[in-house]
């Protein structure tokens, strides 16, 4: 096979998987509890930052994983508790709050290590040859964690007791509250499982990004677009989400320019804001 | 006769400004059925509504033993030991229908249930399907042994026969009266006046938001209370 | 409002000349900003829906008139072209707005998160299109305005479109366009159901705000000299909405009030405090959580008391109703419709013919509400028709329906809270005898007719004019909703449980004004009631239904002697 077509390939897959990554925790936070969380990308911007703090101190790239899960994880509780559980089921109050949280973690980014990007470095350089191509071995490594992640992730929420306790406040919380469920607990621990999985993908992206207090802008309308052509609250509508806009934004980035991807996923995201708000597999 | 489980006074509440429930007052003693009768729209659901503590008392207490309970959150409520079973959305739809009911117990084990199975066979028949594709007569019958299963001192069923067929309906009438017989209270709003009759040991019978007539089953008969049900 | 107008233009004309030029210089661009900014709070604070990429259109025609400007240079020309770049900004922004609420009908984050889209794709295009929008680096050299291009003539440039702007926006805020803002900013379903067509009015709320935006944009080209892709961009969007939040979104100087305050500290403070913005994020958070009328919701009660010099002025006769007022002759023809996969009625057939009035009751459940909602056009049905007189209404959008001459009372009072008791009267006036262009005129807000007058003598407090709803008794607003309905002078009125709550007196009252209206108006009332007391004592004709379908009909005797109403009442056996 031509080795141009199996990287383009390879690319592709790249692209989708990672963006499923980026995209499991709003979808957790979005999807389930239903709170349009618009400082998702802000908390991608944390778990990058991590990554480079990490790294500027010496310590293992594997460090940065606790360290992103404790900040994002405390920084998700504290947010839960203080914001978003008064405004729950009001989907307009928590867009302003998240919106204004996204600001203020923007900010508070930029006033601690400045508006300039840095980078961290790959911890695995190398290639790996793979059907007649060279492909960075760090990128073959994140398409298998993202996967590992969203099929963790799926049996996780299917068999666990948790996951079974969390689909049903999210499906009926007035009988969730009768049977004794404590729901307030579990939807704060929801929460903190949303904002921990986007510390997660920050640090497993940051490698591969300039890491600087804007990127969560980008992640935040990717990641919100996705979940909006896929559709709410099914694994279905994360992966056909992830397909159509990481898909969309790879081909047309390598046929064309990076830019065209862009405005491709824009336009795209736009039309099924528009036309189709429920999305390819909304849950009924 | 044993004191009164579960004893509420003057409790008004509703939605928004509109007080659905005024003044209403009851009780009900361990090993006894209160009976909740009234057309639809008088009041009964928002009555449960305000013994579970999804609305505010507005006015009113409810005791729990003696304890006041009326400030308290729903989970709260049932931590001390009240059980409820809602008119409407009774059970989760989209859990099977094993999880709807060992979803709070640790070990999972259908074991308390047989003694339900037996009665309403198509629950363990049904176990790993939806609760979502049952009728809605079977999810009252899913609600009901849940409810009844938890084995809590108190029991507030909202309209469990909605639905549910006639002999399922006697089976329901056998599992209160065992419930009845280990001493748990039990206030259960209806609509159909047979089943009732087969279950109360007092009637609350309500009409426009108020008690228009309370007392033991005895002595009431059918005719007094016709007038308030009928149109 | 006089006083404040008259100070405020006082302050604005008198302001350069204790300021240096630098300072009126960047005045004048903060007066830029917040022409973009009340747009925002005409849309977040009046509409209730929030755009997040405002600088989009203050960025198109930032763009539009700095290519003008470099085109015609100082041709006397541009002061036509440069309103028409802003104008360009507002049709396009109402072209947006009206085919996304078209088509979504909501106003909560979606459209929020289409505005922030179509923003970025802004920015991007600005970027990428090298040859009109001179890429990044942006449109450079663009000539200042003829003739008026030193500092304080930029600053009386700058002045006079905010000032514009404002008295736009207070012309407004005080005509029958803007209560409606506000109550569809607070119940969108009602407005509809007084026949107004909501997404035209929120698309015009959004195409005025792209107007004040662009009427900024237009003004920043001449006076900095370059547009680049970043005044198109985010950063501005998200300063715009913090500055109309923190001055106070509600009041039409809210948001002036907040770009001058927050933006001159910013301009100080940003170098001299590390944590500025920091801090700025988090005062924005406060307010809007904690404080959602922002800084003008100290001095708002100073306001409040300027108001009340106001003269009243003589009241004018509403015109008649538009359309048909003879009694509504209504058919439903096995109609079934489902909500999800539950069947909420079932080949339901019907007829009623007014004049007169008529009673459904029936259990829980049993399709009546679901009927009220299916004859105003929310609930669509899957099969079978609804005919009003003798044409066919089903799938007709609600506000098009009550056009028909339909009213609605609901269950639970939904009068608009936040209004005033003169205001909810108004709209239930202006529905159906308004539209179009006489909504931007504020004499529509004296109107009366006979049946307010009745009205107002029957219940008193309907006449306290200036009182929030809020501060209404739960009986008044039953009342007041009832009044509401009935003013709009329907052929067929839906009220359901119009006693719901309401003392024996109350009860009695109402009773007696549905028997007054049905006598007067000559029309089909259909009342949804569980008080077989009231039924009685109102119903000629009564309905029972069961499960969407109807299962017997007639007056109350007929009702009950029928075998199947009792078991329905009583249960059964089987």
């Amino acid at each position: 096979m031509d080795p141009l077509i199996v990287t383009q390939a390879l690319n592709v897959v790249y692209g989708v998987t990672t963006l499923a990554l980026l995209v499991l925790g709003l979808a957790v936070i979005f999807g389930l509890l239903g709170v349009l969380n618009i400082a998702h990308g802000e908390f991608i911007m944390t778990g990058a930052y991590c990554a480079y703090v990490t790294q500027a101190n010496g310590w293992p790239f594997l460090a940065a994983l606790p360290l992103a899960l404790i900040i994002c994880g405390a920084l998700g509780f504290v947010v839960e508790r203080g914001l978003i559980r008064p405004l729950y089921a009001r989907p307009f109050d928590t867009l302003v709050a998240t919106w204004g949280l996204s600001l203020l973690l923007r900010k508070l980014t930029e006033a601690i290590f400045g508006m300039g990007f840095y980078n961290v470095d790959v911890p695995l350089p190398g290639t790996v040859a793979l059907l007649g191509t060279d492909y960075p071995a760090y990128r073959l490594v994140l398409i298998a964690i993202s996967g590992a992640v969203l099929i963790g992730l799926f049996v996780w929420f299917r068999i666990s007791r948790t996951g079974t306790r969390i689909k049903a406040m999210v499906g009926n919380r007035e009988l969730a509250e009768a049977v004794g469920l404590p729901v307030r607990r579990l939807a704060t621990y929801t929460f903190v499982i949303g904002t921990c999985l986007a510390g997660l993908a920050g640090v497993l992206i940051a490698p591969l990004v300039p890491v600087q207090p804007f990127m969560g802008l980008d992640y935040v309308l990717k990641t919100f677009f996705v979940l909006v052509v896929g559709g709410l609250g099914t694994v279905m509508g994360v992966l056909s989400g992830a397909a159509v806009i990481g898909g969309l934004d790879s081909v047309v980035s390598a046929a064309i320019d990076a830019t065209y991807g862009y405005l491709t996923v824009l336009v795209v995201a736009i039309l099924f804001l528009w036309l189709k708000p429920r999305g390819l597999f909304a849950r009924s | 006769m044993s004191p009164p489980r579960l004893t509420f006074a003057g409790v008004v509440g509703g939605y928004g400004t509109a007080a659905v429930v005024r003044e209403v007052s009851g009780q009900v003693a361990p090993g006894e059925v209160l009976c909740v009768l009234g057309r639809n729209g008088t009041g009964k659901t928002t009555l449960m509504k305000l013994l579970m503590g999804y609305l505010p008392c507005w006015q009113g207490s409810v005791q729990l033993d003696g304890t006041a309970i009326e400030a308290l959150a729903t989970p709260a409520r049932h931590a001390l030991g009240i059980s409820y079973c809602p008119q409407e959305r009774p059970v989760f739809d989209d859990l099977s229908v094993r999880d709807n009911l060992t979803l709070m117990r640790p070990d999972r084990d259908l074991a308390p249930f047989a003694d339900y199975f037996a009665r309403f066979p198509i629950l363990a028949r049904r176990l790993e399907q939806h609760a979502g594709t049952l009728s809605g007569g079977e999810k009252k019958l899913l609600s009901l042994t849940r409810g009844l299963a938890e084995g809590q001192p108190v029991i507030l069923l909202d309209e469990p026969s909605e639905g549910v067929q006639w002999e399922n309906i006697l089976h329901m009438a056998a599992l209160i009266e065992e419930r009845k017989a280990a001493g748990t209270a039990l206030i259960v709003v209806e609509q159909n006046l047979a089943f009732a009759e087969r279950i109360a040991d007092h009637y609350l019978v309500m009409d426009q938001g108020r008690t228009v007539l309370v007392g033991p089953r005895g002595e009431i008969d059918r005719a007094r209370l016709l007038v308030h049900l009928q149109v | 409002m006089r006083v404040v107008s008259a100070a405020l233009v006082a302050l604005i004309l008198l302001l350069p000349l204790g300021l240096s030029d630098y300072r009126a210089y960047q005045l004048a661009l903060y007066f830029l900003y917040a022409a973009a900014a009340t747009g925002i709070g005409l849309c977040w604070g009046r509409a209730g829906f929030l755009p997040l990429g405002q600088a989009m259109f203050f960025g198109l025609a930032a763009y539009l008139a700095g290519l003008t400007l470099i085109w015609l240079g100082d041709s006397i020309w541009v002061f036509v072209l440069l309103p028409l770049a802003a104008a360009t900004a507002g049709l396009l922004a109402y072209g947006i707005g009206l085919l996304v609420f078209r088509r979504q009908g909501e106003s909560g984050p979606y459209f929020s998160m289409i505005t922030l889209a179509l923003s970025l794709l802004a920015f991007q295009l600005a970027t990428s299109w090298n040859d009109v929008t001179g890429g990044f680096n942006g449109l450079k050299g663009i000539p200042g305005l003829p003739g008026l291009d030193d500092f304080s003539a930029a600053y009386y440039v700058s002045a006079t479109a905010l000032l514009i702007v404002l008295s736009l926006g207070a012309w407004l805020y005080a005509a029958p366009v803007g209560v409606l803002w506000r109550a569809l900013a607070q119940n969108e379903r009602r407005v509809a159901l007084f026949g107004f067509n909501t997404n035209a009015l929120k698309a015009v709320a959004f195409g005025v705000s792209g107007l004040f935006a662009g009427i900024g944009g237009a003004i920043y080209a001449p006076q900095q000299g370059l547009v680049t892709p970043q005044v198109a961009g985010f950063g501005l969007s998200a300063d715009l909405v913090i500055w109309a939040a923190v001055g106070g979104r509600f009041g039409l100087l809210g948001p002036t009030l907040g770009v001058l305050l927050v933006g001159a500290l910013t301009t100080e403070l940003r170098d001299r405090i590390g944590f500025w913005e920091v801090l700025m994020a988090g005062f924005f958070i406060l307010v809007v959580l904690a404080f959602p009328r922002g800084l003008i919701g100290v001095i708002a009660p100073l306001v409040r008391w300027l108001e009340g010099w106001q003269r009243t002025r003589p009241a004018v006769p509403a015109p008649p109703r538009r359309g048909a007022t003879e009694p509504a002759q209504l058919t439903l023809s096995d109609v079934s419709a489902e909500i999800g996969e539950v069947k909420i009625l079932d080949h339901l057939s019907l007829r009623i013919a007014g004049p007169g009035i008529f009673c459904i009751i029936g259990p829980n459940g049993a399709g009546k509400t679901s009927t009220f909602n299916l004859l105003t056009g929310e609930l669509a049905p899957r099969g079978g028709c609804v005919l009003l007189d003798d044409a066919e209404i089903t799938g007709l959008p609600p506000h098009r329906i009550i056009a028909r001459g339909v009213g609605r009372k609901f269950q639970i009072p939904t009068i608009f809270t936040d209004l005033t008791v003169a205001e909810n009267l108004c709209i239930a006036l202006w529905s159906c005898r308004a539209a179009g262009i006489e909504l931007l005129m504020p004499r529509l807000k004296r109107w009366t007719s006979p049946m307010l007058d009745e009205l107002v003598r029957r219940y008193p407090f309907l006449a306290a004019g200036r009182r929030r709803a809020a501060e209404l008794s739960h009986g008044q607003r039953q009342v007041l909703e009832l009044a509401m309905a009935l003013l709009t002078e329907p052929r067929l009125l839906l009220l359901d449980e119009p006693c719901a709550g309401l003392s024996p007196e109350e009860t009695a009252s109402v009773i007696d004004l549905i028997r007054w209206a049905g006598r007067k108006l000559q029309i089909a009332i259909v009342v949804i009631e569980h008080d077989m007391t009231l039924v009685k004592e109102l119903a000629e004709t009564i309905y029972v239904l069961q499960n969407g379908a109807l299962l017997a009909q007639g007056d109350i005797d007929t009702i009950r002697a029928n075998a199947d109403v009792r078991a329905v009442y009583v249960g059964g056996e089987k």
